[in-house]
């Protein structure tokens, strides 16, 4: 019995997943681009929430769920890595001596926040992404994207196909490195990884010969996409514009609102709070009414 | 439009004159001076043993070959009109479908709706006519069901037919099929043949079927034809064909041909139906009131090789827990040959890796206690070296390899064997290390070992499975192969849903039914007999005027 991926996209009547191709990068992309561009760590957090509910709102809770874990665990490792190998700050919470390669180890307050803007960043991303992957049917990109650049259309195609499947004989791979017996030479990860590839590039080929008998190749159809429009474009466009709208201005109003070397400053406004609003409510525009 | 364009233009759905085709850097041809026609509306077997040239021929027609695997090509190909030299595989697209045998290389959109507008998007349909078309085949596969699924979350049978799905959407005149049954159980394989033969009469497509288990579609088909290193070995009607398969070919003939022929009656039956007609006809006419004793071969051991009690196994395929084996009683001894046998998605597999400890139980127990060694379904799995000698060195090496009789220099590339030594290999590194001096685990446990292989591969499989339980094990195989299960086991243990429905001796489950049940136990309908020695045993007695034994 094949396991789905937590992240792998799932037809359903959601907003997301029924709105056209062009304000949903917006609208998905504005919090995105709120990861990228504030280190304002309310900013992040809203922005974290707000895609969460984005995600809750269109039914995308397993994918929400699984990158909330997975992005905490990567902002945790974040923190600690970050307190480890930076010694800069001017507030010392634990003096750790001298360490192999790392040298010198201070563990200051400003480095262990440093690691947490970071870290809210890395669950933020991972976040959208989550919803993107799990609402946005990559068939509709992949067709939108046919028309105007078949040669990218196709490595597209052929990697979000070879992907689940590289990812079945890893584990089928793994399974039979397992059931070796005690006396048969141990598999290393170099044999391992080698198999992978060399199985991985046998795939491709037989994808790419489906392809082809598909009818890739072929000219006819190749500029006729068109975008499908539904009832939900308009709230996505213009929330979309909003967001976007405030995730630019964090970039111009957020800089130096949170330093934090060589001591940690955090300037709280008015500016922060709305755009944390701004974002928490932007996560409600996937809901639907009595739902 | 260009549906139908073979017959419509009254061109032949495929015509080959002289072709021979050599791969890259191949030693040998794989396909050698080969002419052949094929007409609109046609439906053929094409038979042959691994490595005849039967995916090569395939290849060839519909442009995959030379356009996408390169190599050295002779003579000319024709798909209705369209030379395969001036058009490539997507021109013909339209007039040619083609399912490979893994189903999972040949889908490569999100959802089922998808793939099936590919090729009509690709070709420039307008998108009513390609809502239409999705609609209608689906209607005629009977899949509108599956239409918004992932197809990531189809089972084997479900992959295997959106493939059928796809191949058909453009309405070509002709399809190709390379062993589209290979991992299906028999009931989803019994149906895939007769939904071909369907399309093939009320659609009018010509169809060419690559089969390795000919007892399943012979009965389907008009013509045969038998590859036999890489040239037409045979090229006519089935009755024809089982007359050459006895003669020249042993290893292609269906099993109630082989006892017919044995049994010196004539003509061969290419079906069940058509071999209970020629037996009524000669007064020979089963009687399902004889039972046949003393035919279980073998007695078990003492030692238990497996026991599982109120087992209970719950996986996730994404949409929520589902319950795959659910309370499962059993006990194998040593020395006995199980087949365990079930549809897909029974639990067949899931009961081996709960064996072998990869899947968490939920309640009950499972145990080997003499040890297990597995064999999964993909024996290249474990191939992971470019020398016998990197996998399998010293002692314990070398007892493994003489377990599975398998006597090869240690510098030999694991990819250069053939698919039963390659099998063989893998089932030595499973077994490497806990063989103790001449005994081996208590139990051996092959999944689906026999998918896409030959009479005469399978042969070799049956007297491995032999040798393991002479050597002291309990050798469980799951197999869809009927036949198969007919050859080696003397116990079958039948799942369904996760359950045990039937555990009894080999006869007694595959006599008697129709699915899983042997060709001859389906001819002759009489309780435990199913295999081509006790037919041909059973014939001669009652020709005789004797009783059976």
């Amino acid at each position: 019995m094949k396991k789905l991926s937590p992240i792998a996209y799932v037809p359903r009547r959601g907003t997301v997943q029924t709105a056209s191709l062009g304000p949903v990068p917006l609208y998905l992309g504005a919090y995105l681009l709120a990861c990228f561009l504030s280190s304002d760590p309310l900013v992040l957090i809203a922005a974290t929430v707000g895609a969460s509910l984005a995600g809750y709102g269109c039914g995308a809770a397993r994918a929400v769920n699984f990158s909330l874990k997975l992005g905490a665990f990567l902002a945790l490792t974040m923190i600690v890595v970050n307190a480890l190998v930076t010694s800069r700050g001017a507030t010392v919470l634990a003096r750790l001596g001298d360490w192999p390669i790392l040298g010198r180890v201070d563990v200051t307050a400003e480095a262990i926040a440093a690691g947490g803007v970071i870290g809210l960043r890395a669950l933020g991303t991972m976040v959208v992404i989550g919803v993107w992957s799990a609402c946005v049917d990559p068939d509709r990109i992949l067709k939108a994207v046919h028309g105007v650049a078949r040669r990218s259309a196709l490595t597209a195609t052929l990697i979000s196909r070879l992907v689940p499947l590289a990812a079945t004989d890893y584990a089928r791979l793994g399974e039979a490195a397992t059931l070796r017996g005690p006396g048969a030479n141990p598999v290393g990860r170099g044999a391992m990884a080698h198999r992978l590839l060399a199985g991985s590039l046998d795939r491709a080929v037989d994808v790419a010969a489906t392809l082809e008998l598909r009818g890739y190749g072929m000219g006819g159809g190749s500029a006729r996409f068109k975008p499908e429009p539904s009832r939900f474009d308009r709230r996505f466009w213009a929330a979309g514009i909003a967001l976007m709208a405030v995730a630019l201005s964090e970039l111009v109003l957020g800089a130096g609102r949170f330093d934090t070397y060589p001591e940690l400053q955090y300037s709280f406004g008015p500016d922060a709070v709305i755009a944390s609003v701004a974002f928490v409510a932007g996560g409600f525009v996937t809901w639907r009414r009595g739902r | 439009m260009s549906s139908l364009l073979g017959s419509r233009t009254g061109h032949p759905a495929l015509e080959i004159e002289g072709l021979g085709y050599r791969y890259a850097g191949a030693d040998r041809p794989s396909l050698t001076d080969v002419s052949l026609r094929i007409e609109p509306g046609e439906f053929i077997v094409l038979a042959g043993g691994s490595g005849s040239g039967k995916t090569s021929l395939l290849r060839a027609a519909c442009g995959l070959i030379p356009h996408f695997h390169g190599g050295e090509l002779a003579g000319r190909a024709v798909v209705a009109g369209r030379d395969v030299r001036e058009s490539g595989p997507g021109e013909l697209a339209d007039v040619v479908g083609y399912v490979a045998q893994d189903p999972e290389t040949q889908i490569v959109s999100t959802t089922v709706a998808a793939e099936l507008d590919l090729p009509l998007r690709f070709r420039g349909d307008h998108p009513a006519a390609r809502a239409r078309a999705v609609e209608e085949v689906a209607l005629a596969l009977n899949i509108p069901h599956l239409l918004p699924r992932t197809v990531t979350t189809l089972s084997g049978g479900e992959l295997q037919r959106v493939a059928l799905a796809v191949a058909l959407v453009t309405r070509p005149p002709l399809i190709l099929l390379d062993e589209p049954t290979s991992q299906l159980d028999p009931v989803s394989g019994d149906e895939l043949i007769w939904l071909l033969r369907r399309l093939n009469e009320e659609w009018g497509v010509a169809v060419v079927l690559a089969e390795h288990r000919l007892e399943r579609c012979l009965a389907a088909a008009d013509r045969v034809i038998a590859m036999d290193g890489g040239r037409i070995g045979f090229d006519g009607p089935p009755a024809g064909f089982l007359e050459y398969a006895i003669s020249t070919q042993p290893e292609l003939a269906t099993p109630s041909a082989l006892m017919f022929a044995g049994a010196g009656l004539s003509p061969l039956p290419t079906g069940v139906r058509d071999a209970r007609r020629i037996l009524r006809a000669q007064g020979l006419e089963p009687d399902s009131e004889i039972v046949v004793g003393d035919t279980l071969a073998g007695a078990p051991g003492d030692a238990v090789a497996l026991e599982a009690k109120r087992l209970w196994v719950e996986l996730d395929p994404g949409e929520g827990p589902v319950d795959v084996l659910r309370g499962i009683d059993l006990l194998v001894r040593t020395g006995e040959k199980v087949a365990l046998m079930g549809r897909n998605g029974a639990g067949k597999s899931t009961l081996m890796r709960a064996a072998a400890g990869l899947v968490e139980l939920e309640v009950g127990k499972i145990e080997a206690p003499g040890g297990i060694a597995l064999l999964t379904q993909n024996p290249g799995d474990f191939l992971v070296r470019e020398r016998i000698g990197d996998e399998l060195s010293g002692p314990s090496g070398e007892a493994a390899l003489r377990a599975v009789d398998l006597d090869l220099p240690a510098d030999r590339d694991p990819r250069d064997l053939s698919g039963g030594e390659r099998q063989r290999l893998a089932l030595a590194i499973a077994l490497a290390g806990r063989i103790e001096g001449d005994a081996l685990p208590g139990l051996v446990c092959l999944d689906e070992p026999t998918r896409g292989m030959d009479r005469g591969l399978k042969d070799h499989l049956t007297e491995l499975a032999d040798s393991l339980a002479d050597q002291g094990a309990a050798v469980l195989i799951s197999t869809h192969d009927v036949e198969f299960a007919v050859s080696f086991a003397d116990r079958v243990i039948l799942l369904g849903d996760g359950e045990v429905v039937a555990d009894a001796p080999m006869p007694t489950v595959l006599s008697g039914g129709w699915y899983f049940a042997s060709e001859v136990a389906r001819v002759l309908d009489v309780p435990e007999l199913v295999s081509v020695a006790q037919g041909i045993e059973w014939l001669e007695y009652v020709r005789s005027g004797g009783e059976p034994s």
